[in-house]
């Protein structure tokens, strides 16, 4: 979709959407909403629903790095500590690396 | 039209050329394979993970040929092309050389050149005190002994089997492959006059990886989880196992499992297979083959009399290499009456070890001194041992025992003592340390064993000569048939009767140290059995893990057919009757299964917890290298030229008015 030819309440709509469908564990629809509405929340002209788009592209960015942040931490004290925790370590992962332990 | 043409000859082109490009591929342009080579692949039990892996792309390193263990110092400090694959004889193939490279990370793997027979001073990749921790010698019983404290068994042992390498160690046999490699590492690898050499260079890829990982209770772990929850699951390790086989004299009930009243049963025991430092290649021959041929051939004199009293069970034990895979399933089966008597029912115990090379006509015969002690089964042990004594001196042996505070050696028999005190006797031809110089080593073969023919015999005239080795062990098995016969109590003016036959020892030993494919094998297997015979080389005695199609190791089939052969009554059945004898009296001849996992308990110390990885790809190859600054060169050359073309492309895209319409606007403005 050209964001172009959308009028300014079907973008606050749109983007609204995005927003609050981020809260469903699905922080990939914030990365959408933050690299998609990054234009017309801060580059364009002013408009009336552009305040709101703002708020919701700001609150999706945090979002987003809320959840980059705990997926890093996570994902590298599990490699980390994967061959140490042995048992726990294997039913926790959806593919084991052959040979390694 | 002219287009459409055009493409489909394009696309033709590019087909035909990939077809070709197959046939006559770079990749055989570049790449040597090399064929006849075996891996170490690793082992896994309740604690540890042994053998060797490569990564999963396999290791790669210029090829150094190791002279004398001085060269080691090139490879591992003063080489200017590291990592090196070390290629060395087998002389070099030792403890010290090994746990040398095995520390340097300069070292990318191992080919060793194996010749056919082993050297002189003696090899044994096992450790030197087998299966110490499986046997009946522990701090409860008869501490004193346990850890081969008294006597070490196996004093030549250097414990290689038992080392994890974290590189690929393969095998090669001394034939036109090394001799390609070596060519191949003399014209490029020496430099001139000593000076470093000069790229290219000659190099060795070996791929083992290896998908289990530090022990059995993990890698079954892992296959559980694969299993349940993979869409594509994975396994990573496989439980070594495979069957016992037994017979007995007088047929027993196998439908009724458990203690069996008022039998009386002497068990007659052999193992069945040996392992070696590298992947299924085990020749076992002194190791097992002695035994139970030996067994064989007395089961087969036994069966010309009349059945003594007491019953007599023939045992061969599989997998007893390994923690005593074999034996444990049957006593532990006999203790909980899955099996066809129980341990109640155990009269006494005689088991045959290394019998092939005894000095001066000598063997011995070891029995425990710690159950011993306990009057009742010293009494049966002396009336064993006075039996085997008097008839030996009939054929020219003699037969003696050790000192009587010496323990007994690695043997199946020490399973059954765990489980009590029952009496036995295990005959060898050595008195404290192995005779054998190759226990367990792939040296261990018929070379060894003096089973050797004279020059230009058929296969079929040597099958029918009868070796010395094969006349020696035939007076053994008849001194062992005729002690089991008093032992059992079978009448006495029998016992001139009983004479093993020197032919069919030749014919066995033929069998397993030659030739399989034979046509003494192929008479006595069935027509579908005749299909496992296959190859013109001897079978491998590793007890393996299942393949499918082929559910029972070689070795266990032979010996399953070749004992219904030696002691079964020709019987009056139709061909499908035969194909079906559940219906039928006295087939007691049966293979018996033993997977060793007793329950989910793979951290287990009183069984065997033995597991073989499992991998995708085992193979070997040799290429020319280029150094490291001509293969950057060439990458950084494409990437350059790749970055050219883009822009070029880009700038010529953007100016295609120019480039292209300029010259037909004039015309069509001067139309």
């Amino acid at each position: 979709m050209n964001l172009e030819r959308v009028p300014n309440e079907e973008k606050l709509n749109l983007c609204r959407k995005y927003y609050l469908g981020g809260f469903a564990f699905l922080p990939f629809l914030w990365l959408v909403n933050v690299v998609w509405f990054f234009r017309e929340a801060f580059m364009k002209p002013t408009y009336t629903e552009q305040l709101q788009i703002k708020t919701y592209v700001k609150r999706s960015a945090l979002g987003l790095l809320l959840w980059v942040a705990v997926l890093t931490t996570w994902i590298t004290i599990f490699q980390h500590f994967r061959a140490q925790w042995g048992e726990v370590a294997d039913y926790l992962s959806f593919t084991i690396p052959l040979g390694i332990p | 039209m002219g287009l459409e043409s055009a493409k489909l000859s394009i696309f033709l082109i590019v087909f035909w050329l990939s077809n070709g490009a197959r046939c006559n591929s770079v990749e055989q342009k570049i790449y040597v394979l090399l064929n006849n080579t075996i891996p170490c692949v690793r082992l896994l039990n309740a604690t540890h993970q042994i053998g060797c892996q490569s990564s999963i792309s396999g290791d790669t390193g210029v090829i150094h040929v190791l002279e004398a263990e001085s060269d080691l110092d090139w490879v591992l400090s003063s080489g200017p092309n590291p990592p090196y694959m070390v290629m060395m004889d087998a002389h070099l193939f030792n403890r010290t050389t090994m746990i040398r490279l095995k520390g340097s990370l300069r070292v990318a793997g191992v080919a060793v050149v194996i010749p056919k027979s082993g050297p002189s001073t003696g090899f044994s990749p096992h450790n030197t005190c087998p299966n110490e921790g499986s046997g009946v010698y522990s701090d409860s019983y008869g501490p004193d002994l346990a850890g081969c404290n008294g006597t070490v068994w196996n004093p030549l042992g250097n414990g290689l089997s038992y080392e994890d390498f974290n590189f690929p160690i393969f095998s090669l046999k001394e034939d036109n492959e090394t001799e390609v490699i070596r060519k191949c590492f003399r014209e490029h690898n020496v430099g001139l006059n000593g000076s470093t050499p000069q790229y290219p260079l000659c190099a060795m890829q070996l791929f083992s990886h290896m998908h289990a990982v530090t022990n059995t209770a993990t890698c079954m772990r892992r296959n559980d989880i694969q299993t349940s929850f993979s869409i594509s699951p994975e396994i990573v390790c496989d439980a070594l196992s495979d069957y016992n086989v037994w017979g007995s004299i007088v047929p027993l009930n196998n439908t009724e499992k458990g203690h069996k009243e008022n039998q009386s049963v002497v068990i007659a025991a052999a193992r069945l297979d040996g392992r070696s430092f590298f992947w299924d290649i085990a020749p076992a021959g002194e190791g097992s083959i002695t035994g139970f041929v030996t067994l064989l051939a007395a089961a087969q004199a036994l069966s010309a009399v009349t059945p003594p009293t007491r019953n007599i069970l023939y045992a061969f034990f599989q997998g007893e290499a390994f923690d005593y895979i074999g034996s444990s399933r049957m006593v532990y089966d006999m203790e909980k009456g899955k099996f066809v008597i129980d341990l109640e029912n155990i009269h006494s115990i005689l088991e045959i070890g290394q019998v092939g090379l005894r000095t001066d006509s000598k063997l011995w015969l070891h029995s425990d001194p710690i159950s011993r002690k306990n009057s009742t089964v010293n009494s049966e042990v002396l009336k064993l041992v006075n039996y085997l004594k008097s008839e030996a001196p009939k054929l020219n042996i003699s037969l003696d025992e050790p000192g009587v505070t010496q323990a007994l050696p690695p043997s199946s028999f020490q399973r059954f003592l765990r489980a009590r005190p029952i009496p036995g006797v295990v005959l060898t031809d050595h008195q404290s340390a192995f005779s054998n110089r190759y226990y367990e080593s792939l040296y261990d073969n018929a070379e060894y064993l003096n089973v050797t023919y004279p020059p230009n015999l058929s296969p079929e005239e040597q099958l029918e000569y009868v070796t010395d080795t094969a006349k020696a062990l035939a007076e053994l098995a008849t001194v062992v048939a005729r002690s089991l016969y008093r032992q059992a109590e079978g009448e006495e003016s029998q016992l001139a009767k009983i004479i093993a036959d020197p032919k069919i020892v030749t014919q066995m030993l033929y069998g397993f140290l030659i030739q399989t494919n034979n046509s003494w094998f192929q008479a006595l297997m069935s027509p579908e059995g005749q299909k496992i015979l296959g190859a013109t080389t001897p079978p491998q005695y590793y007890v393996g893990v299942p393949v499918s199609g082929n559910p029972v190791n070689t070795p266990t089939r032979l010996v399953q057919y070749i004992l219904a052969n030696l002691t079964g009554t020709p019987a009056n059945l139709t061909q499908t009757e035969c194909q079906n004898p559940e219906g039928v009296e006295g087939e007691s001849k049966e293979l018996y299964s033993y997977f060793w996992v007793q329950g989910p308990d793979y951290s287990s110390h009183d069984y065997s917890t033995w597991t073989e990885s499992r991998w995708k790809k085992i193979s070997a190859r040799i290429f020319l290298v280029a150094s490291r600054e001509l293969e950057m060169l060439t990458l950084g050359v494409g990437v350059a030229v790749l970055l050219v073309s883009l822009l070029l492309t880009y700038f010529i895209s953007s100016k295609a008015d120019l480039l292209f319409s300029a010259s037909r606007e004039p015309a069509s403005a001067a139309y």
